[in-house]
């Protein structure tokens, strides 16, 4: 399901029937080959337009946790599954095939030096092999939805750090991935980045993409309204579930999610949630 | 058709950024490519001309076999027709080949001659054509061995020489072209390895947004070809050139050197060939360096 078919609907909670199930761990180990357990019996269940931060310290596994999902590293048991799709199973084209309905943000951009923005996120689109047509259909909007359609032509060594993960976070989700990965997104970035790169994920969930978001910032997490698991110890523990959210956050960010995406929006999306986050 | 097209594009535009970042390393890989396929070049056009200087010098591929003085002709003329390698055998009767003989020396009182010698002192003889050059010796041993005969001859000296020179310089171009092969296949790979690394975040990147390997691998071995075409170009214009430089002088000379020229011509089949021997060979050798650099690409 394209995210951007659907602006309307801003959460699977607020939905009547409940959304499928887009990402299910079942007891996943992994022990890595110095034999210490990264992950412990794990056990997760996500819907679809499931928004949820995962915290912890770095090293107790929280990028592993993320890379069964992607299928760069196989449960040493257990069974990881995505959209119904076994990911440890697959191998060769059908695992890249798979990886093209997966969007992935990292904490280090992993942008190309000598590649404009542009260039750097329609390269997702010519990697996958995609006509020239559609690569020009998708590109401006989705650098619109992050806010960086007027630095298209760029160089990232022209950006902020903020702005390197907009462009990060474009490219991600280009190809309008029903699942979002973002492996400590905020990691490099002072506070007031790290706020704006959590809105504009949010956004996106409110336009239907499930996203998995690590950090080790626990109080970033908890600015936000949404769930937040712990990664201790090799165990998933949830510290607020989708009820807490405080007063008024939902109706808020519905705002938000039902506004067209665009620049002007996301200046508008930051003094929004701002005063949420504040 | 498009949409082919635009892989098309999208491929030779990957390549092309490969080839900038590979900067001089490209000219190292080019070059080795093009000395490999020079010398092999030469190799194969001398070989070849070697062929044409001893069609040149005419049959010789004729064994003359001398069978002992009792023996006749007609019995061992079967014998020697099964063996192999033999594509044909003359007899020459010796009451032939004796007036024959005393012509040649002037003598024309035949019936004289023969009396004062209380005979005919000649014995049959056997022409023998081989079928192959390099098997002249083998047949000749087996021929001596049979009965009857008295011994085998292969009278051209020069063919013989001139066999065991392109025998050695098959082997030295076999020795030559194995060994340079495996340099510019070491070459190849190495400059290709060094363009996956310093493209690590792309190929990285176009792994986890799913690009299939083909995909990230394609470019790769374009690379590589076009290193062994490129490579194979170079090697035939000097080759071109060598030829002309050569002609040059040879012209001017008079003489075995004027007639070895004749022979050193190419015909226009091989003229032909030798560009698409050379070029498959380089576009061989760029493939399968390319394909080595691959396993380390796809394992970035």
């Amino acid at each position: 399901m394209p995210l951007l078919s659907n602006p309307n609907r801003v959460s699977s909670r607020s939905a009547p029937t409940r959304p499928p199930v887009m990402v299910q761990l079942k007891a996943v180990s992994k022990v890595y080959s110095n034999r210490i357990p990264c992950l412990k019996h794990v056990n997760l269940t996500l819907r679809r337009g499931d928004f949820l931060f995962v915290i912890g310290p770095s090293g107790t596994g929280k990028s592993t946790l993320l890379k069964l999902l992607y299928g760069a590293e196989q449960a040493t048991t257990g069974q990881v599954k995505v959209a119904g799709v076994d990911v440890g199973a697959l191998r060769g084209d059908r695992l890249a095939k798979f990886r093209r309905k997966v969007g992935i943000v990292f904490q280090d951009y992993k942008l190309i030096p000598n590649r404009t923005v542009a260039d750097n996120v329609a390269f997702v689109l010519q990697a996958q092999g995609r006509r020239q047509r559609e690569i020009q259909r998708r590109l401006l909007p989705t650098l619109k939805m992050v806010g960086l359609d007027h630095r298209a032509e760029a160089l990232p060594s022209q950006l902020s750090g903020g702005e390197q993960q907009r462009v990060s976070i474009a490219r991600a989700i280009v190809s309008t991935p029903p699942l979002l990965l973002a492996d400590e997104p905020t990691g490099n970035l002072d506070f007031e980045n790290a706020t704006q790169i959590l809105r504009t994920l949010q956004n996106l969930n409110g336009y239907g993409a499930t996203v998995i978001v690590t950090t080790h910032d626990r109080q970033l997490a908890m600015l936000s309204s949404q769930p937040v698991m712990e990664l201790r110890q090799g165990q998933l523990q949830p510290l607020r579930g989708p009820t807490t959210h405080p007063p008024g956050y939902e109706q808020n960010l519905s705002g938000v999610a039902n506004t067209p995406p665009s620049r002007t929006n996301s200046q508008g999306l930051s003094a929004n949630t701002a005063k949420t986050l504040g | 058709m498009l949409a082919l097209i635009n892989k098309i594009k999208y491929l030779l535009r990957e390549t092309w950024s490969g080839l900038r970042r590979g900067g001089w390393m490209n000219w190292a890989a080019i070059s080795t490519v093009m000395v490999l396929l020079f010398l092999f070049g030469i190799c194969v056009q001398t070989s070849w001309q070697l062929d044409a200087l001893l069609e040149h010098f005419g049959t010789q591929l004729e064994v003359s076999v001398y069978l002992e003085p009792e023996t006749e002709g007609r019995e061992i003329q079967p014998l020697v027709a099964e063996l192999p390698y033999v594509e044909a055998v003359r007899l020459v009767p010796k009451e032939e080949a004796w007036p024959n003989l005393l012509r040649e020396l002037g003598i024309t009182d035949v019936t004289a001659a023969t009396e004062q010698l209380e005979g005919n002192p000649l014995v049959d003889e056997l022409k023998v054509v081989a079928t192959d050059l390099q098997q002249i010796s083998w047949l000749m041993n087996r021929i001596e061995s049979l009965p009857g005969i008295d011994r085998a001859v292969h009278l051209n000296e020069a063919t013989d020489r001139f066999g065991q020179i392109q025998q050695s310089l098959n082997g030295v171009s076999i020795v030559v072209t194995v060994v340079l092969s495996l340099t510019a296949i070491a070459v190849i790979t190495t400059t290709l390895n060094l363009i996956a690394i310093a493209r690590r975040n792309e190929l990285e990147i176009m792994q986890l947004v799913g690009a299939t390997k083909t995909w990230i691998v394609l470019p790769f071995m374009l690379h590589g070809i076009i290193f062994g075409t490129v490579g194979a170009g170079l090697a035939l214009v000097l080759m071109w050139a060598l030829r002309m430089a050569i002609a040059q002088i040879l012209t001017t000379q008079t003489g075995f050197l004027q007639f070895l020229t004749e022979g050193l011509t190419l015909t226009p089949i091989q003229l032909h060939l030798l560009p698409v021997i050379v070029v498959t060979l380089g576009i061989t050798i760029g493939m399968v360096g390319s394909l080595f650099a691959i396993r380390r690409v796809a394992m970035l």
